[in-house]
């Protein structure tokens, strides 16, 4: 069993623990820029830069899996649709959880 | 409802898991067919060790797991003539799953999974050659992408249960008693897990419902019970069961079949 692609679930807060790391993010797409990068919002509020070409149109939510390669930024290696209606405090908590006292369920 | 008073263990309580399911301490007589539905993440099921009764099952938690259910994203699809693989990776881990294809049905189920989409999975956790595997006999691609921070937080939710009971059993507990209603099926858990999240989401219908559904006569159909069928027998006007198999469809308890009026329980 291959365990060496897992994503820790981040929002920007969380982003900083794991500069360097598979990461996965929901954002709300703001505005992309040049083609070679989205800004968005995490589910914490804050900007982060989504670097990589989306496969296509986004919707309103997005999940990005990829690289951290910064406090502010990912390089995205998949992008999901997540539709345009989304509980972004749910998957905030999950961030949360899944780095915090249940950590050892996720990573 | 019914709640026995005495205390005991073992149910890891939690709304998700089955209220039918009876006692699956390793003590007793256990039987596949009345074990709950768990939420795990691919890393819990990495984890799990290998069970300490004689039946090929695993302990994720210290709970004997054998139905689980998980959400992740699907890699490697391969279609055979009777059965198709792929690997599920939700982001804590990758697991190979295994589908068999025997029918109309089955092949629509498969036909419309791609690689990259993500699926809802219910299926066995068995191993085969040293390696853990699933073999699944419910997928659905997510429609509601909330349905996976939900995923993931069962998962939570069904881990603080398991350790919270693991914890009771390790205290000196005087004589827990086992209680075993006549049927088998109705027998509940009383702790205060239990009590506080599970039965109560639940009706009597979805249970007079399931039961019907684990009745030896409707688990031996492979295409499952029609849902007139059901209203038919136990003289419920049919929105009820409809509404029961939403219930009980979302708890991982049923899935339906053929088409969207046939159901089976999850427990065959």
């Amino acid at each position: 069993m291959d365990t060496s692609n897992p994503a820790v679930f981040v929002n920007a807060e969380l982003l900083r623990m794991h500069v360097g790391r598979r990461v996965r993010a929901v954002i709300q797409v703001l505005r992309s820029e040049g083609g070679n990068s989205v800004i968005g919002k995490s589910t914490d509020e804050q900007q982060l830069v989504i670097k990589g070409r989306p496969p296509g149109p986004l919707s309103t939510y997005v999940e990005v899996i990829g690289i951290a390669d910064s406090n502010q930024s990912i390089q995205a290696e998949i992008w999901s649709n997540f539709g345009d209606v989304l509980d972004t405090v749910a998957y905030n908590n999950v961030c949360q959880l899944a780095n915090g006292d249940f950590k050892h369920l996720f990573i | 409802m019914m709640f026995e008073s005495s205390q005991f263990e073992t149910t890891a309580g939690g709304g998700f898991v089955s209220s039918q399911s009876t006692d699956p301490s390793p003590a007793s007589a256990k039987s596949r067919d009345n074990q709950p539905m768990y939420p795990v993440t691919v890393k819990q099921i990495i984890e799990a060790t290998p069970s300490t009764d004689d039946k090929p099952n695993f302990l994720i938690d210290g709970v004997d797991v054998y139905n689980v259910k998980l959400i992740g994203m699907v890699f490697d699809k391969s279609e055979r003539l009777t059965d198709v693989s792929f690997v599920i990776d939700d982001g804590t881990g990758r697991i190979g799953c295994h589908r068999w294809v025997n029918d109309p049905h089955d092949t629509n189920e498969v036909e419309g999974l791609r690689d990259g989409i993500y699926v809802r999975i219910h299926g066995h956790l068995r191993s085969f050659q040293g390696k853990k595997q699933l073999v699944v006999y419910a997928i659905r691609p997510v429609n509601d992408y909330n349905e996976i921070a939900n995923h993931f937080l069962e998962c939570i939710h069904a881990h603080c249960c398991s350790s919270k009971l693991q914890e009771q059993n390790r205290a000196p507990v005087s004589a827990p008693l086992s209680i075993n209603a006549p049927n088998g099926s109705h027998a509940v858990s009383s702790s205060q897990i239990s009590q506080e999240y599970n039965l109560d989401g639940l009706g009597s219908i979805d249970k007079m419902v399931l039961d019907y559904l684990q009745l030896p006569s409707s688990l031996a159909q492979e295409k499952g019970v029609h849902r007139n069928e059901i209203a038919q027998k136990l003289k419920i006007p049919q929105e009820k069961i409809l509404e029961a198999m939403e219930a009980l469809e979302s708890e991982g308890l049923v899935y339906s079949t053929i088409d969207e009026f046939h159901y089976k329980s999850t427990a065959s």
